[in-house]
């Protein structure tokens, strides 16, 4: 289960709208059931460092851009530009966890049919 | 025979003439020589048997089923590189691209003259053997109507620059242009393991045993005398046959009290960094063989090659830049995308052992590597822009997110040299227990057998002496082919 702060640091990196094609968000793709199962199914190394990845876009990236932690009490452009010093960071482990967090969440939002098909994937 | 340990009530015990650890392209290809033999046969394999009914286009779904650690696996030095393996019936063999390439007789002579292997592995009995399984298993160029957009980018942008380049070359058969090699060829197009040589030797009598972690060779004095695990214990009356793989064989051996100075050293790969080009029109990298087309203008001299690949939407989208609106914006531009990824025949030795927490891959690319890798970033970047691109992303870190235009090339040579400042992924593996004529000089004699042993053999790839610059699966075949042959045979090179 998700708290409410990972959530924050989730829907921040894939929100809901805010592209004309790909309006579905992180949440509207499924991503609960996908983390059930994510927990459930994948190596733990890989679990505890989503957690991890987590953790760190919570509770470091806003200090990336002097505001205080945590992510989810600043409003979305500011959370989005967290996100992005993170990506950014001259630390290369800040910059892994980041890439990590995106990689889980991409597994379930671009297997999402409806995001292929804004893409022109073909159907299977 | 398909036994499945993990769902077995009680123990599997059987006892076999040759027991294969790893059904991947060396202990298919054993198996398949072996059992033409006559003998019993037993091929091990840690993973479970995926039919190809089964693959589906989702990359977590296969990632978990098909792959080691869920493609989580990683050598760690100055960056974390993922050292992609498959872990199923057929092993790497499911999940690759198919991409067929003699061992260039540039590599084979140093292992001739430096290593004192050209009798062992004489390169015309390679060649034999590699005529035998190109016949096979189909292999052929892949064909105009199977590339897809994306390998025509590459066939265009190395004609503009003059560049040598070619279809890339596949065990393939009827190949649909699916894209889907790295998820499981739904189609039985690929001639991976699981379909081609484990079947034909299962056919024989070999007995594939699957969800089988082969955790020890048990050995009395110097003779291997069977293989056991969780939930199995196979007994070898002939010979034992290590296939694998350079991640996992040094830990078996170990297990089984091989004590060499040299087990788990010498660790090789070919590294690899994706390049991003945009183009105006849509490129539909999903529409098209996965990797169909190759340029091996440097691979001699550079020690690179640029290497078309398609790849499903969920591996794209994590590699694309920017977080919230921005990052839908970069994947929505997925479609326009064509990657070129650099394999690069690193100079960089690294190092696999066991430790208390699994296996322990040491690889740090050198500063040679380095300046090779630039290079080969800063010429995939050009035969983008030959081909058309509007835009490169170099996905180097601290150089602009995106190029746009060949004047910003000379950025590239002025990149960092850091590891760190890249995205790598390394697949290729090689020579953690290094054949040798002398045991003070590697793990195994040129007889495949290990130093000191009469029947344990090693015949994947951690065998090799070096890696070879090219992909590796064909080699490996032809050398386990080999080796099988010679065991079968009991002869001595």
């Amino acid at each position: 289960m998700l708290n409410n702060r990972q959530r924050a640091v989730l829907d921040t990196l894939l929100p809901s709208g805010g592209h004309p094609a790909l309006g579905l968000g992180l949440f509207d793709a499924g991503f609960d059931a996908f983390y059930e199962d994510f927990e459930g199914t994948a190596q733990p190394s890989m679990v505890w460092g989503f957690k991890a990845a987590l953790f760190a876009a919570s509770w470091l990236s806003p200090v990336l851009i002097l505001r205080l932690p945590p992510l989810s009490r600043l409003e979305r452009p500011d959370r989005e530009r967290a996100l992005e010093a993170l990506g950014k960071s001259r630390f290369y482990l800040l910059r892994q966890l980041l890439l990590l967090l995106k990689a889980v969440c991409a597994f379930c939002y671009g297997a999402d049919p409806r995001v292929r098909d804004a893409l022109g994937f073909p159907r299977s | 025979m398909r036994v499945d340990v993990s769902s077995l009530d009680k123990p599997f015990s059987e006892s076999y003439d040759y027991v294969i650890v790893g059904s991947g392209a060396a202990g298919a290809t054993a198996a398949r020589e072996l059992a033409d033999t006559g003998r019993s046969v037993c091929v091990l394999e840690e993973g479970p048997a995926v039919a190809p009914s089964e693959f589906n286009d989702r990359a977590f779904d296969s990632f978990k089923r098909l792959f080691r650690d869920m493609g989580g696996q990683v050598a760690r030095g100055r960056a974390f590189i993922p050292v992609i393996q498959g872990r199923c019936l057929g092993g790497s063999t499911v999940i690759n691209s198919a991409i067929v390439w003699r061992m260039p007789g540039d590599v084979w002579e140093p292992w001739r003259n430096e290593y004192g292997l050209g009798d062992a592995l004489p390169i015309d009995e390679l060649h034999r053997n590699w005529d035998k399984i190109e016949k096979e298993l189909y292999v052929a160029e892949t064909p105009p109507e199977a590339w897809g957009r994306f390998n025509e980018l590459m066939h265009d942008g190395a004609k503009r620059l003059g560049a040598a380049a070619a279809a890339t070359r596949r065990n393939v058969k009827g190949c649909r242009g699916s894209m889907r090699c790295l998820t499981g060829c739904p189609n039985d197009a690929k001639q991976s393991m699981l379909i081609s040589y484990l079947p034909y030797a299962e056919r024989r009598g070999a007995a594939l045993v699957t969800g089988a972690k082969a955790e020890q060779v048990v050995c009395e004095g110097d003779r291997a005398v069977g293989v056991r695990g969780r939930g199995f214990h196979v007994r070898a009356r002939r010979a034992v046959l290590i296939a694998a793989s350079a991640i996992q064989t040094p830990g078996l051996l170990g297990r089984s009290g091989v004590d060499s100075v040299h087990l788990g050293e010498h660790f090789q790969g070919h590294p690899g960094c994706p390049v991003v080009g945009l183009f105006e029109r849509p490129v539909n990298m999903w529409k098209g063989a996965t990797q169909g087309y190759d340029c091996d203008h440097y691979r001699k001299e550079g020690r690179f090659k640029i290497e078309t690949i398609g790849l499903p939407p969920e591996i794209v989208f994590a590699r694309m830049a920017g977080a919230g609106a921005r990052w839908k914006a970069t994947m929505a531009e997925a479609p326009y995308a064509a990657i070129f990824a650099v394999q690069m025949r690193a100079h960089a030795h690294g190092t696999v052992k066991e430790r208390f927490f699994g296996t322990d891959i040491q690889f740090d690319p050198n500063r040679r590597d380095m300046m090779q890798m630039r290079r080969g970033v800063r010429f995939a970047a050009e035969l983008l822009f030959a081909a058309g691109a509007k835009t490169v992303l170099p996905g180097i870190f601290g150089l602009p997110e995106r190029l746009t235009s060949p004047d910003q090339l000379p950025l590239i040579e002025a990149a960092s040299d850091h590891p760190a400042s890249y995205n790598w992924i390394v697949s290729h593996l090689f020579g953690t227990a290094r054949m040798s004529r002398r045991a003070c000089d590697g793990v195994i004699g040129t007889d495949f057998a290990v130093h000191g042993t009469k029947n344990l053999f090693v015949i994947d790839s951690s065998l090799f002496p070096t890696n070879i610059g090219v992909n590796p699966q064909h080699s490996i075949m032809a050398i386990a082919m080999l080796a099988a042959q010679r065991i079968a045979a009991g002869a001595k090179p």
